[in-house]
């Protein structure tokens, strides 16, 4: 049983911004609901109303425009995961989708509402900031790009305004001899709520060493970060134990971590140390048969 | 705030259109349980158990997590729209619909719509699926009752029926040892040994050679309810609306320990639409305690209807009838209670500390051990001489344990609706475990006699224990009896966390003396059992803790102390394993603990000690059920050979070898696989009913065609009893077991049974179903000799045994009434004439001495034989993240003669799997103020089917001589030495021992990280 509500359903997108437009602040949009409706049944949030954009043909697209993999914001984890655009320019978030929650929850949540929601633990965000992801703000009449890093402000807290509707994502194509993967410890297998999760990125140059890297941590701090440090240490050098060690151990200083139910602080920043240790070691592995290819 | 308004919605539901009108705030799982389509389930409400699942343009979606103005021009589908109503037989049903039924996939049935749709949605894409892509399709939709194990072998047999491939019925295997076969050839040639799952393995039936094969008893029989609950037919509590039915809800305490100082329900009570507020002003103090147990239950009663103090998070404090669900919880928002906040106490060790709050300060609770210090309990016992065998002793050693709060988390919340019948007799339709209980314990709460109080138990959607207790009855019948209207009360998920019932916590110091000779000698547990709020099991849950946690080892001095205390935490309850399960824990864990210190053979060490058959259980009559109980002693013991046939399927000697934990830690620098796999195993025994004290009673009457109505109080809450009380009577009878219409059960119409706790339906229910069956057979071979003119022996009635002896006179007839046989539905005599049942039913109602063929039988047992078992479990231990995965799960299980190996495999696959959750993940965890901080099937973790190992169940009968057919109990066994089974694991992967569960990854790291 839900709380009372108006659930507005527009037919399309600018429809949909004026709605929001019109009854802000008081107006959320909808889209997957899993974590919408579950937060309104326990009462954690209670907008007057809510504007459906679930099902909004402007915002279901997978495509490649210029540089860029572009997706619309409301893409769901299951078309992530069966995208080939994706899987070629974006493993690492496909990684994320297919541990996402369980199959009936991809059918449902969209990319947009797991980054709107601005959950610490969100699955999609280690990767996409991996990725230097940019999203797209619109509200009725403008619309504008800004960096996935700079999205987050707090817990559950964005730069969104109520206007605003997150409506694309893209990322520029990686170079080629790039490795991106995603890892992440829960309790469980299916459903679980990370308890740390880590996104890797390394493109590798002509000599082997790496040119470029991004590191990305979900679950340890009041929102998921990059760990810049961690990817100085990386970069142009070859993935041997020291440097991985380096790199490790800025992870782990970058991870404020908090104690909850799922864990305390101090096996999180174990957790962090042994999942990023373990994703930059596959991306030496991985190094090593390039370099046998090339 | 904008006004709700309704919508008209257009759809194709189930293939047809359909338009709806639905209030925007419902969402679709509402609006389509409130258009009938019952097969929907409510959950959990948070898209967390999935059985709400419909398809929604062919995928699979949470009902519970959109609005139904959504689907508006979308094609909805559920389970309703897959066959015909009624479905009567297999033949009627969809192939995914019958593989569930055939395969043993359906246990309670709650889920079983959505899995089948779950199933539908993969097979549409994906015809041939691997079976971890069957796990992982599943994965959405939790089940409680099986394990998965046969829900993944359904959808195998749906795919290979949807792909037009033969399929072969689907049975168990059965075998003779010693026959015709060696063991490891057997164990090979059913592929038990490699422990690696090609095809489907059903369960393995071993036989010794002089058990006699049986007809019906035995077989692998469908469940007699599996195909109303494959076609998602409305048969559980919440699937019928009544005229002018109210919803009634409940306010919660958000103190763990609070005065009411009073109470301002004007503002609620005055809404529109809410017909009636109650609280503890309204309602008259009658003390009880809300657990189902046999008359009079054990003290102390600690509990009144609703009360001026509340003692844990989520303890009752008013209700409200209200016209919707909706509209009463709006009125509860509107009660405004002042609380007094007292201190509270949350650790049991402190509530029975110096200058605890007092939980219980009440003056009307009698039988509280020293309510001062919050013990509610004391018990002490001893056997044996305690300075003789400490002598004795050439080792000594201590160990503390601790198990943790589990929830049932059975997927039917609790349910129940309450009217005034035709006659003004209240109605209580509830999902319940415990239905003559129910009707017993309520009269005096609502101040009406028994005889005005009819308690009826549909379609139950799994209980472990959770619905033997009155949880919502006694509420939902005074909303009844203040508005004179139907209540319906259901719990949402978070109340079944916060306000239903838990398995106590415990704390256990064990104290084990051996000899140099592996002899144990002595054993001492001292136990501390949290009872949460109230008392309720709270004795006879941690008496049974400390009888079993002391028998199976049978030590020649043994001894249990235990305090059973209050804390400010929810209530807990009884919880399938029953107390034996926690201690199972200890024992087990340190038998083994003992071995490896001491450089013994584990399986040698635990075979010098375990109980033999013929040994009186040395602490059966000293700890009975909240009072002394009856000497045991065994009289069926398959441990040794559970043991010898586990050891081989598993290669437990190579496994085992293959140890050198030395060098498992501290494995980061990549030079060690920080991987390291172990085996490990644990042996169990239980009980199959309540000695001496739980009855169990059966009608069995004949219909015109020569079926027959079985009723039995017996309460078929999803473990398939119906069935396999129905085998025993058609086995008895000579018929098959559709010939055998089971109603389970109606406290109007069905004899009493203490009902469905304690593994006591198949032993004590069971025997009395036999016994009536034996008697109304006498009748029949009476009957048809009297058709037949044959002239019968005048000796004792071998049916009747009702002590009387005729004196024979004249020429003696040879024919006697055991020479008479049942069979194929006819009456076969000596001389090869035969008489159809159907014959003889005709002519007893109508035609020649007309009378009602029927017969009732009771049973009690003085014995409560255990059915014993053993479990050998492989795991695979990251040592760097703490992470267990438990990688195969092997159990051989004596439960005397097995009724019917599909069910109680599956007994055995859902025990399995809720003690994986104990040992492994499920915890419920507080904060300070004694808030719980998981109260959602998501961040409380109960096992899905993507993270199940494989299971395979072995059963090594034996003959019990007491049991029906030889039969004992399998319901609680499975669960009890899952725990010990995973820690003897991880000890030989790993050289730690973990001495509490859960296994949380963190926990195994911080042991693994202190060794270092």
């Amino acid at each position: 049983m839900l709380p009372s509500f108006e659930l507005l359903m527009p037919e399309t997108l600018p429809e949909a911004l004026e709605m929001l437009a019109g009854y802000a602040p008081d107006a959320m949009p909808l889209a997957g609901g899993t974590n919408l409706v579950p937060d309104l049944r326990g009462g954690k949030r209670r907008p007057g109303v809510l504007v459906n954009v679930h099902g909004l043909d402007a915002l279901q697209y997978i495509g490649r425009q210029d540089r860029y993999v572009v997706m619309g914001a409301g893409v769901s984890l299951a078309d992530v995961l069966e995208s080939e655009l994706i899987g070629a320019h974006g493993r690492v978030l496909q990684e994320a989708a297919r541990v996402f929650a369980n199959p009936l929850i991809r059918n449902r949540a969209t990319v947009g509402g797991n980054l709107g929601n601005a959950s610490p633990a969100a699955d999609t965000v280690p990767p996409l900031l991996v990725l230097d992801a940019e999203l797209k703000l619109a509200s009725a009449g403008e619309s504008r790009w800004v960096g996935l890093e700079d999205f987050f402000v707090d817990v559950c807290d964005t730069i969104c305004r109520h206007v605003e509707l997150i409506t694309a994502v893209r990322w520029l194509v990686p170079p080629p001899r790039t490795f991106s993967r995603f890892r992440k410890l829960t309790l469980r297998k299916s459903t679980a709520i990370s308890v740390v999760s880590v996104a890797v990125r390394v493109t590798l140059g002509e000599s082997g060493r790496c040119v470029d890297a991004a590191v990305a941590l979900g679950a340890v701090a009041p929102t998921p970060i990059r760990v810049h440090e961690a990817e100085e240490v990386l970069r142009g050098e070859a993935l041997t134990p020291e440097v991985i060690d380096r790199a490790t151990r800025f992870a782990c200083t970058a991870a404020s971590c908090i104690g909850d139910v799922r864990s305390s602080a101090a096996y999180r920043e174990r957790v962090t140390d042994v999942l990023t240790r373990r994703l930059l070691a596959e991306a030496q592995e991985w190094s090593e048969e390039q370099w046998e290819r090339s | 705030m904008p006004r709700d308004q309704t919508r008209t919605i257009r759809l194709i539901l189930n293939g047809q259109k359909r338009t709806l009108r639905v209030d925007p705030a419902d969402t679709l799982l509402e609006a389509l349980r409130a258009a009938s389509y019952t097969s929907v389930k409510y959950g959990c409400g948070t898209g967390d158990c999935g059985a709400c699942t419909v398809l929604i343009d062919g995928e699979p979606t949470h009902s519970c997590q959109i609005r139904a103005v959504e689907v508006d021009g979308h094609e909805v589908f559920t389970v309703e729209g897959l066959a015909p109503f009624p479905a009567r037989r297999l033949d009627d049903l969809h192939p995914i619909q019958s593989a569930f039924a055939e395969t043993g996939a359906i246990q309670c049935g709650y889920c079983t719509p959505a899995q089948i749709l779950t199933a539908k949605a993969l097979l549409h894409r994906n015809p041939d699926p691997t079976r971890d892509e069957i796990r992982s399709a599943l994965s959405g939709v939790l089940c409680r009752c099986t394990g998965y194990v046969k829900i993944i072998q359904a959808v195998e047999r749906a795919a290979a029926l949807l792909r037009d491939e033969g399929v072969c019925p689907f049975r168990h295997a059965a075998a003779t040892l010693p026959g015709d076969q060696s063991l490891a050839d057997l164990l090979a040639e059913r592929n038990l040994i490699a422990g690696d799952w090609r095809e489907p393995r059903t369960p393995l039936v071993i036989s010794p050679p002089a058990m006699a094969r049986l007809v019906v008893v035995g077989e692998s029989e469908s469940k007699v309810d599996g195909i109303k609950l494959a076609a998602g037919t409305p048969a559980f509590t919440d699937d019928v609306r009544m005229e002018g039915m109210l919803y009634g809800a409940l306010l919660t305490s958000p103190h763990a320990h609070a005065r009411i100082r009073s109470i301002d329900a004007r503002e609620a009570a005055a809404l529109e639409g809410v017909h009636a507020v109650l609280t503890h002003e309204d309602i008259p103090r009658v003390k009880y305690a809300s657990g189902g147990q046999s008359f009079p239950q054990p003290p102390p009663y600690d509990q009144v209807c609703l009360d001026d103090k509340v003692r844990h998070v989520g303890d009752r404090v008013a209700v409200v009838a209200a016209a919707s669900p909706r509209l009463a919880r709006r009125a509860l928002r509107l009660i405004e209670v002042d609380y007094e906040v007292l201190p509270h106490v949350l650790d049991a060790e402190e509530a029975r500390g110096s200058d605890p709050p007092v939980i219980h300060d009440e003056q009307d609770t009698e039988g509280i051990y020293d309510a001062s210090r919050n013990t509610v309990h004391r018990i002490e016992a001893a056997e044996g001489d305690r300075q003789e065998q400490w002598r004795r002793a050439d080792h000594i050693f201590e160990r503390e344990y601790r198990t943790s709060q589990q929830q049932h988390a059975h997927i039917e919340p609790h349910a129940c609706i309450t009217y005034w019948d035709e006659d003004g007799r209240l109605v209580v339709r509830t999902s319940t475990q415990v239905p003559f209980h129910i009707r017993r314990m309520l009269a005096p709460l609502l101040g009406l006699s028994e005889k005005e109080i009819r308690v009826i138990k549909p379609r139950i959607g799994g209980g472990f224990g959770n619905k033997q207790e009155m949880i919502l009855e006694d509420l939902c019948a005074h909303l009844t009896i203040a508005t004179g209207r139907p209540v319906r009360m259901m719990y949402t998920r978070h109340e079944e966390f916060t306000s239903s019932r838990s398995r106590h916590p415990t704390v256990q110091r064990y104290r084990v003396g051996v000899t140099n000779d592996m002899e144990v000698v002595a054993t001492e547990l001292d136990l501390l059992g949290d009872t949460g709020a109230y008392g309720t099991h709270g004795l006879t849950v941690n008496m049974v803790a400390g009888q079993k946690g002391l028998t199976l080892y049978n030590s020649p001095y043994s001894a249990f102390r235990c305090d059973v205390v209050y804390t400010n935490k929810p209530t807990a309850g009884a919880f399938r394993g029953y107390g034996a399960m926690q201690t199972h824990f200890g024992i087990e864990t340190l038998m083994s603990e003992i071995a490896s210190e001491m450089g013994w053979d584990v399986v040698e060490f635990k075979r010098r000690n375990w109980i033999k058959d013929g040994e009186l259980l040395v602490m059966a009559t000293a700890l009975g059920e909240g009072r002394e109980g009856f000497e045991q002693r065994i009289r069926s013991n398959g441990l040794a050979e559970c043991v010898r046939v586990g050891l081989e399927a598993t290669q437990w000697y190579e496994k085992r070898r293959k140890l050198n934990h030395a060098s498992a830690v501290n494995a980061t620098d990549g030079c060690i696989e920080p991987l390291r796999r172990g085996i490990g195993m644990s042996l169990m025994a239980h009980g199959s009913g309540i000695a001496g004290l739980d009855m169990a009673a059966a009608t069995i009457r004949m219909n015109d065609d020569g079926s027959f109505v079985l009723l039995v109080g017996a309460a078929d809450l999803g473990t398939g009893s119906d069935t396999i009380l129905a085998q025993i009577a058609a086995e008895e009878l000579g018929v098959a077991v559709d010939d055998i219409l089971v109603h389970s059960s109606d406290t109007d119409f069905t004899p009493f049974d203490k009902g469905a706790y304690a593994s006591s339906t198949t032993y004590v229910s069971g025997n009395a179903v036999r016994k009536a069956a034996i008697k109304a057979a006498a009748r029949i071979r009476k009957h048809g000799a009297a058709m037949l003119g044959v002239e019968l022996r005048g000796s004792r009635d071998a049916g009747e045994r009702d002590g009387t002896r005729q004196e024979e006179v004249g020429d003696v007839p040879t024919t006697g009434l055991e020479d008479i046989e049942l069979h194929g539905g006819s009456v076969r005599f000596p001389d090869g004439r035969r008489v159809t049942l159907e014959q003889i039913a005709l002519s007893s109602l109508h035609q020649q001495n007309q009378h009602q063929i029927v017969a009732s039988a009771s049973h009690l047992s003085y014995d409560s034989p255990p059915p014993f078992g053993a479990q050998f479990v492989e795991v695979a231990v990251d040592t760097e993240t703490g992470q267990v995965t438990v990688e195969r799960v092997l159990m051989t299980v004596d439960a005397g003669r097995v009724i019917n190996p599909i069910t109680a495999s599956g007994q055995v696959e859902g025990g399995i799997a809720q003690g994986l959750g104990f040992a492994l993940c499920e915890e419920m965890v507080y904060d300070v103020d004694g808030r719980l901080l998981n109260p959602r099937l998501g961040p409380y973790h109960v096992y899905k089917a993507d993270e199940m190992p494989d299971i395979d169940v072995i059963f090594v009968q034996t003959d019990e001589p007491t049991g029906p057919y030889g039969a004992k109990s399998v319901a609680e066994l499975p669960i009890d030495g899952v725990a010990p089974a995973i820690a003897d694991a991880i000890h030989d992967a790993t050289g730690i021992w973990l001495r509490e569960v859960p296994f949380t990854p963190e926990r195994v790291w911080r042991a693994l990280r202190a060794r270092t």
